[in-house]
């Protein structure tokens, strides 16, 4: 049989807990919504592992599909399945591992939430452990854009969990939107590839973008840049994540770090040949993922939120592997993809258990006696954060940096300096995650603050939270053993460094940590120059994005709904954000938008027009429309005023009134008057005869 | 016979509905709801039997009426059809379902107007006299203006009057083009197939087609003739916008879809990069000012006509993927936008405001209502799964075959269509409620009503081979002028 088939059983589990906790018609309590949640979340997994160990022992063959459905268009076939590679395998066995044990915490960690709100919150977590798999295992674009939108949608709604809180919905908004404009570029490359490939299967897509002319090559691997740049988070799509955090920390865990935005890298791992093909493009992606692993390296070290400074570390992490991806060392890519997913979703889960006991806040300073506190936890963060540190040989964090370090070294002279970039970036790495457990590990309150609900002091004794931050140290520490197979799996040589470059290696990390240690130890005053201050806020960034993209489409939009289709205001921009004043490049911009300030808005009214309603202002095309349409019946009637016709028939209205009236009259109602009548008819009619 | 029956049957349906009612309680709901039923089965028995060896008819009737001014009785069904008169069958239904609660003056009257408002479109869906077809296209105009003239809500008279002047000026387009093109004959004839026959010269063609147009696209509708909706649909009560949504703009669409290409081939072809260029501002236009809406219902109003410019420009595409989206996205968009409607009248119902700024806390407080809302909220973002997310992108691969500016600006419409879907779930859902009044929760009709649009929604996104299969034969009927 073909192994292949098992791969349609993958999804399912997860599919039919979303599908049966969505629709089941009777109310649940929590904790048989958490149960389903997490056995139909976690059952992936045990359909995933056996396809592994057949892959691993050498019967993965890109050939074995599973066809799901053959749609027919015309003449196009359009042909749904799921395929069988070491890239859907490795990533397919991640996701549904990291979501199998984040799942389980889940159970533990949500276990004084509302009923109703459990229920969804796992029926959410079931429909994304799905869309997620179908992504990893897709055979073509189709099922592969499903899956990409259904994380996109779940993650819009998990952000949002808490409806309640105004942050949650901006989050999640954001996130949204930014995600759907990258979305867009990556439906329109598909789409591109599509007609180029007169098929949807993923092998035809891939040679067909390859033979493309250079242009439209170039065109739509820009295109899929985009989208895999805006999933992941990175420069310049980077800002929604940070504000994706106010979701709940299993979220964080699965969505946020280890399986969602990693999916845009791979997506160029998916379609790494086509990158290949135009390597303009391929320096691009190389670029952007060295400046986002350091932009957000350093604005890690600046945070003081423990879920912000991971946030950044995850935009940094993803920023390696799209380094890894742009120098087309896409095994690399995948090994630090699946390393990643275990030391960050620990961290995310360690934190999570450590601000529960410090009574909700997740600020790094409230860490502060964590490891009394909640002793295993604390250790749990320690693995996780060596691991993100790439402390040598003991982590396996290292192994999976130096993969893609090595690519960096490999790829000539422009290379060696990427490698050494890339090196500086490992370093403040190890400096933010040295700070993170310093700060943990530091002495504080046995019990947290005073004002705290103590519901969650009891997190630890839950075996469900205890076994996944246990199961996570043991794959974050050791999982290094794990590098080597994948890049066999995916055909990638194992790049053997230098002895100089492994030892470079291998000190970054520890000078980083050394760093951070001073950092830790000095005080708080280097937190407060204007620099670490930008580098906390994500470099203004944002506040950039607000001044001259979301305000300005802002204003557009309410421009055309409530212009005045007879008073035409030009467009006059209102003062740029006073965040991006501050910025360091805010000199120029000051001068600009007090230039700007300064001009009037300026009227031009058209004589002779009535000014609209203003409830009807709302919409320029259709007001006009109707204004036009009542100016235009006003000028014809104009000539018309008054009414001939009308007066005619009032005229002859009135002569029939008098008739009637006559007629009224004759009908006098007395019978002396109409005998009167009758005798006279009839003299008449005898005169006549 | 059975076409015939299509639109009598609503017809009788609903003198019957105002011949029952008071009787019983709710007799005329019932027997609104048993005439849609009997439509379906008979557009299910003929439906079964297949198509004709032309490939395209399940059914044909042609029979003298008068001869003597060339009006016959023609009428055809082909898969587009039939998918249509199916939806207006099925909405009709909806319709009822969704003003079942509540005290109603003359309920008789409401449910004939309901009735008579799926027998006009029926009417149109298969009419294929050209006289008898602008009849129905007239007709249908009556009982969706008395709907919202006296049922509607606070400014229902003005709108009722917008509604029908725009609609009645598209109207006479269409009826001054019948004529002019009946004259044209040599024997008068208004038989759309002995039309199809005829060599019009290039310039009449483009000012009949003109005037056909001005009637479809005012009722599609497409910006600038679009002002009449908003309000249309803000003042209607439920059971009118999920007839305006679902089946009027509905007929405005398969007007386009069917009888350009038909009749005037050569000026189909000349202008339908106007038509895509319409669309094409119709769409980033109305998202825009979707985005800008507080009352809800107004929102989603501007979202249809989002949706429809989306259709306008995959009918003016002249590619097989675009004209195939048209058609896919005119049906998903009857399910999405009719069930938007549907949910945020029994809110409106329920709270007394449609006000975004008002509403809010859904989640909490119906989590039922919220979790309805979710799903067509995904719709409204064509979302893949959906089958309004299979209209766009096949529409969209259409334009990048034609012109990759439309599909370019198509795809910005799939990102605002983002921000108005989150703007409109963030006034509901979202946030503390405005107001500590208890919310019913959706009860089981409404559940049933509103899941089995959800339901169709999906199958058709999932299974989208179902819809394809059906208008395909119409598609490829379509595309004929472009010799493709």
């Amino acid at each position: 049989m073909n192994i292949a088939y098992l791969l349609l059983l993958a999804p399912a589990p997860a599919l039919a807990g979303f599908g049966f906790l969505a629709l089941a018609p009777f109310p649940m309590t929590r904790r048989p919504a958490a149960l389903i949640g997490a056995v139909a979340g976690a059952a992936p997994f045990f359909i995933m592992l056996p396809v592994l160990f057949h892959c691993f022992g050498g019967g993965c063959d890109p050939a074995k599909i599973a066809p799901i459905m053959t749609l027919t268009f015309g003449e196009t076939d359009v042909a749904l399945a799921l395929g069988l590679d070491g890239l859907s395998v490795i990533a397919g066995t991640t996701v549904s591992g990291i979501g199998a044990l984040v799942l389980l915490y889940a159970v533990g960690y949500m276990a004084e939430e509302r009923g109703r709100d459990v229920r969804r919150f796992f029926a959410l977590m079931n429909l994304f452990v799905a869309g997620m798999l179908s992504v990893t295992l897709a055979a073509d674009s189709i099922v592969f854009f499903l899956g990409w939108e259904i994380i996109g949608l779940c993650s819009f709604f998990l952000i949002g969990y808490y409806t309640d809180r105004p942050r949650a919905l901006v989050g999640a908004r954001k996130a949204f939107v930014m995600t759907r404009i990258a979305d867009a570029a990556l439906l329109a490359a598909l789409l591109l590839l599509f007609l180029e490939a007169g098929s949807v299967r993923l092998a035809d897509l891939i040679p067909a973008g390859v033979a493309m002319t250079p242009e439209r090559q170039a065109m739509v691997a820009a295109l899929l840049l985009v989208g895999a740049l805006g999933k992941s988070a990175q420069l310049p799509f980077q800002t929604w994540l940070p504000t994706a955090m106010v979701g709940p920390t299993p979220v964080s865990a699965l969505l946020h770090s280890a399986t969602m935005v990693a999916a845009g890298a791979f997506l160029l791992a998916r379609l790494a040949p086509i990158f290949a093909a135009a390597p303009m493009v391929a320096g691009v992606t190389a670029a952007i993922g060295l400046a986002t692993a350091i932009f957000g390296a350093i604005c890690a070290l600046a945070q003081t939120d423990a879920k912000q400074m991971l946030a950044y570390s995850s935009i940094s992490q993803i920023g390696f592997m799209v380094l890894a991806l742009g120098l087309g060392a896409p095994g690399a890519a995948m090994a630090h993809f699946v390393i990643h997913a275990f030391f960050k979703s620990l961290l995310f889960l360690s934190a999570g258990v450590l601000s529960h006991s410090a009574g909700g806040s997740t600020a790094i300073r409230a860490l502060a006696g964590g490891s009394a506190r909640a002793p295993m936890a604390f250790l749990a963060l320690a693995a996780g954060a060596a691991s993100l540190a790439g402390l040598p040989f003991v982590t396996a964090g290292w192994y999976s940096k130096e993969a893609v370090l090595a690519a960096a070294w490999d790829a000539g002279v422009i290379g060696k300096l990427l490698w050494l970039l890339s090196l500086g970036a490992a370093a403040v790495t190890a400096a933010y995650a040295a700070r993170l457990i310093l700060a943990a590990a530091a002495p504080g309150a046995m019990n947290a603050a005073p004002n705290t609900d103590d519901r969650h002091s009891d997190d630890l004794a839950r075996p469900s939270i205890r076994a996944p931050l246990v199961a996570l140290a043991i794959l974050a520490l050791l999982g290094g053993v794990l590098v080597g197979p994948i890049l066999h799996l995916l055909h990638e040589a194992h790049h053997d460094l230098a002895f100089i470059a492994v030892a470079l290696g291998a000190i970054a990390p520890l000078l980083g940590a050394w760093v951070g240690y001073r950092l830790h130890a000095g005080g708080d005053a280097w937190l407060h120059t204007p620099f670490m201050r930008d580098a906390r806020r994500g470099g203004q960034v944002d506040a950039r994005y607000q001044a001259f993209v979301v305000r300005p489409f802002r204003r557009f939009k309410n421009r055309i709904a409530r212009a005045d289709p007879f008073e035409i205001r030009l467009p006059m921009p209102k003062v740029a954000a006073a965040e991006a004043e501050a910025a360091p490049i805010g000199g120029l911009l000051r001068r600009i938008s007090r230039w700007r300030r300064a001009r009037r808005p300026i009227r031009i009214r058209l004589p002779g027009w009535r000014a609209a309603e203003p409830v009807a202002r709302l919409d320029l095309v259709g007001q006009a429309t109707v204004s036009a349409g009542t100016f235009i019946t006003r000028l014809a009637t104009r000539a018309l005023q008054p009414d001939r016709i009308d007066v005619a028939g009032t005229g002859a209205a009135r002569a029939v009134g008098g008739f009637a009236e006559f007629v009224r009259r004759v009908q006098t109602g007395r019978v002396r008057d109409y005998l009167f009548a009758l005798a006279l008819g009839v003299g008449v009619l005898l005169l006549f005869a | 016979m059975g076409l015939i029956a299509l639109f009598m049957l609503p017809f009788l349906g609903g003198i019957a509905a105002m011949a029952v009612e008071g009787r019983r309680p709710g007799a005329e709901r019932w027997a609104a709801i048993a005439t849609m039923i009997g439509v379906l089965i008979v557009l299910a028995a003929m439906w079964a039997g297949g198509v004709d060896e032309s490939g395209q008819w399940i059914a044909r009737h042609q029979s003298d009426w008068a001869p003597a001014v060339g009006v016959s009785l023609t009428f055809a069904l082909d898969g587009l059809s039939a998918a249509l008169v199916a939806l207006s069958a099925g909405l009709g239904i909806v319709a009822v379902v969704a003003s079942w609660s509540g005290e109603r003056r003359w309920s008789g009257l409401f449910h004939l107007c309901i009735c008579w408002t799926v027998a006009a479109t029926n009417g149109v869906f298969v009419a294929f006299d050209l006289l008898i077809f602008a009849f129905f296209w007239e007709a249908m105009l009556v009982p969706s203006f008395l709907l919202i003239a006296i049922w509607g809500y606070e400014d229902r008279e003005a709108a009722a009057i917008k509604f029908l002047i725009f609609n009645a000026v598209g109207g006479l387009g269409l009826l001054a083009a019948v004529f002019a093109l009946a004259a044209m004959a040599d024997t008068v004839t208004f038989n759309a197939f002995e039309l199809a026959e005829m060599e019009i010269g290039p310039r009449a063609e483009v000012w009949l087609l003109l005037g056909f147009a001005l009637a479809f696209l005012v009722k599609l509708p497409t910006p600038p003739f679009h002002a009449w909706l908003p309000d249309a649909h803000t003042e209607a009560p439920t059971a009118g916008s999920i007839l305006l949504a679902g089946l009027l703009l509905k007929a405005g669409a398969y007007g386009l879809f069917r009888f350009p290409p038909m009749l005037f081939p050569d000026a189909t072809v000349a202008l339908s990069g106007w038509g895509m260029a319409l669309g094409a501002f119709g769409t980033i236009y109305a998202g825009l000012l979707a985005c800008e809406q507080n009352d809800a219902k107004r929102l989603i109003a501007y979202t249809s006509i989002a949706h429809m410019s989306i259709v306008l420009m995959g009918v003016s595409g002249g590619v097989y993927f675009a004209l195939l989206g048209a058609g896919v996205e005119m049906i998903a968009h009857a399910f999405s936008a009719s069930a938007l409607f549907f949910l945020m009248g029994s809110l409106q119902h329920r709270t007394g405001t449609r006000d975004l700024r008002a509403l809010g806390g859904l989640q909490r407080r119906a989590p039922r209502f919220a979790a309805a809302f979710s799903i067509f909220f995904a719709a409204a973002l064509a979302m893949p799964g959906t089958a309004n997310f299979l209209g766009e992108a096949l529409v969209i691969t259409g334009m990048f075959q034609v012109n990759w500016i439309f599909a370019a600006i198509a795809l910005i419409s799939l990102v605002i269509s983002v921000v108005y879907a989150t703007r409109l779930l963030k006034g509901i859902m979202f946030g503390e409620p405005k107001s500590t009044a208890e919310i019913d929760d959706l009860n089981w009709r409404e559940t049933i009503a509103i899941f089995t649009l959800g339901f169709g929604t999906l199958i058709f996104g999932l299974l989208p081979q179902i819809l394809a299969g059906a208008i395909g034969p119409a598609v490829d009927a379509a595309l004929a002028p472009f010799g493709k």
